[in-house]
């Protein structure tokens, strides 16, 4: 039995079709070497310049003005007096430095946490059930932010949540974790770590099936001890993927908006504040467009050197493989 | 080799893991079942009689309907835009290599790695100039504008997996270059474009910030409705948010269960692939 083959398209004789074909004058200006790779980029540079290259140009001119959307009068020229209020402003210091504190907490612990977990799960291959458990693993990463915030509120709460039932059942007083000061910030960090953790798992999971079999066969034949075979196979191999996790991760971290402004929106006092609240406040609360314009100028930059590192690392294993 | 009960006891702590990072959704989704009374019960109950009730009062809602079918229709159409467009731009990176496409796919990547605070402003300054704030045009497009970057980037990977043969195969034979497009390249890239299409769909689906500053009461989605406390009425509703969220996060858990395959290439914008 030949079975039911099926080919993509008809195919005609090469003669044939040509002598089928006449090309109209479109058709042969669309068979310009030039003109079709424009053509067929056209609509997306025309999102980006109306979405992303005039509203950036817009951002970077109105850094230099005094523009508050409240005060009802035209911008006016200050040159750099924006950055340099910026730059002496103890609060955008204070927001930033812990911006990065955040990250690096969350980041460290995610990717520790993940790798750990991920290790774990490496033999899960016959685990029953598989598709229902990673399902339930991976869901924190994909569900939406504001809900996840919403429904952790309802979890810390101090007098309903859960957690402080827990707590009392061992005796201890209740907290109420997002009102203050000294645990709002680990409440919030240990919601992202909730969230992203899942995310390192999985880019650990990646990672170790880009571990060639047969090294790792060679490996166990040769009896090496598990942190030599961690080190020298498994991280030798790996290390590209999670370093992409781990920068993917980084960025995304440093972004961390819609969590807080669920959870704590920023407070209490400045405790849970990183700086794209910061920016969200200055922007559409306080309306000083100038101002926030130019700390967006700034975030830009960071952004850009971020994914700089991302594309470096991306081409490095590029070079790599191709000097291989 | 495990066999036997160290197996079982693996597979046990495997299961449970996924089960503590799956409680506090759990704890949601039951809460969705009980009455005020039993929401708010210290200690808090794990059996009870299930309710239906606040499911009915949630669909019985215009507000919650209309939100809804607003999530619903910026994010398809919002994606349909962005992967149409972007399939043809990636298919123009991979095999034209035009001037500029490292750069290109610099900038585009960078615009997603920028605080959605920092994105938004001059959008939002740009939009109150040419009064498209609060229209569903304005939304798609710039929800399709922050889709392009991802997409361009997944699709890229996939169409530089396709061997250009199967181009100079088709222009052998004659056909046009849009044939070749769409009949050639695009079935084999059909893996590609559901990634994008799905993970999309999640970040539109999920995007609040945007909605709340360049949308308004006519279009604003379900996660503007929710942090805004549009539902509370003097205090917070719980059984009424818990319903609500439920049915909110139940279409990218889903997605997670059935397209489990493209997760990898999905969070990695296509720079890592491979199944898990």
């Amino acid at each position: 039995m030949s079975g039911d083959v099926r080919t993509f398209a008809p195919v005609t004789s090469p003669p044939a079709a040509l002598a089928a074909r006449r090309p109209g004058s479109f058709t042969r200006f669309l068979g310009r070497r030039d003109v079709m790779p424009t053509l067929l980029l056209m609509p997306v540079l025309i999102f980006f310049i109306v979405w992303n290259v005039i509203p950036t140009l817009w951002l970077l001119g109105l850094g230099f003005y005094r523009f508050s959307l409240t005060s009802g009068r035209p911008p006016r020229w200050t040159g750099l007096y924006n950055y340099t209020s910026i730059i002496n402003d103890a609060g955008v210091w204070a927001d930033l430095s812990r911006t990065f504190v955040f990250v690096i907490l969350a980041v460290g612990i995610e990717t520790l946490l993940g790798m750990a977990l991920g290790l774990l799960f490496w033999n899960s291959q016959r685990l029953p059930g598989r598709r229902v458990a990673l399902t339930m693993l991976f869901a924190p990463m994909v569900l939406t932010p504001v809900a996840s915030g919403t429904f952790w509120r309802l979890i810390y709460d101090p007098v309903f949540g859960v957690l402080n039932s827990i707590i009392r059942a061992f005796g201890f007083q209740a907290v109420s974790f997002l009102q203050e000061a000294s645990t709002a910030f680990g409440a919030v960090l240990a919601v992202d770590i909730w969230m992203w953790t899942p995310f390192m798992v999985l880019m650990t999971l990646a990672a170790l099936a880009s571990v060639p079999k047969a090294e790792l066969e060679a490996a166990e034949i040769d009896r090496l001890p598990w942190h030599q075979r961690l080190r020298l196979v498994v991280l030798y191999h790996g290390k590209f993927i999670l370093m992409l996790g781990i920068l993917l991760r980084t960025i995304d971290a440093f972004k961390t908006m819609d969590l807080i402004y669920d959870m704590t929106y920023g407070g209490p006092g400045s405790t849970t504040q990183l700086v794209a609240m910061t920016l969200y406040r200055r922007a559409f609360e306080a309306f000083n467009m100038g101002w926030s314009s130019a700390l967006a100028v700034i975030l830009l930059l960071i952004s850009i050197a971020f994914t700089a590192t991302f594309i470096f690392v991306l081409h490095w294993r590029e070079r790599r493989a191709e000097a291989a | 080799m495990k066999t036997g009960w160290r197996q079982h006891v693996y597979h046990a702590v495997l299961w449970l893991v996924a089960l503590i990072f799956f409680a506090p959704v759990l704890w949601i989704v039951l809460s969705s079942f009980k009455t005020a009374d039993q929401i708010l019960a210290v200690p808090p109950k794990l059996i009870f009689r299930p309710t239906f009730a606040n499911y009915v009062r949630l669909f019985s809602g215009q507000g919650f309907l209309h939100q809804l079918f607003n999530s619903f229709f910026l994010s398809i159409s919002a994606v349909l835009i962005a992967v149409a467009v972007s399939f043809l731009a990636a298919f123009s990176f991979s095999r034209f290599r035009p001037a500029g496409t490292n750069f290109l796919m610099f900038l585009l990547l960078s615009i997603r790695m920028l605080p959605g605070s920092a994105a938004i402003l001059p959008v939002y300054l740009m939009y109150v100039g040419f009064g498209w704030k609060d229209s569903y045009y304005g939304m798609i497009l710039f929800y399709a504008m922050f889709s392009i970057p991802f997409s361009v980037w997944i699709l890229k990977g996939f169409i530089d997996g396709v061997s250009p043969r199967f181009d100079e195969t088709g222009v052998v034979n004659g056909a046009s270059w849009l044939r070749i497009i769409f009949r050639t390249i695009l079935p084999q890239v059909m893996p590609g474009v559901i990634a994008a299409s799905i993970f999309n769909f999640i970040f539109v689906w999920n995007e609040f910030l945007f909605d709340y500053i360049i949308g308004g009461i006519r279009t604003s989605n379900i996660p503007v409705a929710l942090s805004t406390g549009l539902y509370s009425n003097g205090g917070v509703d719980w059984t009424f948010i818990s319903a609500l969220t439920t049915t909110y996060i139940l279409p990218p858990i889903l997605a997670v269960y059935f397209f489990q395959r493209y997760l990898l290439v999905g969070m990695t914008f296509g720079t890592v692939r491979g199944e898990v």
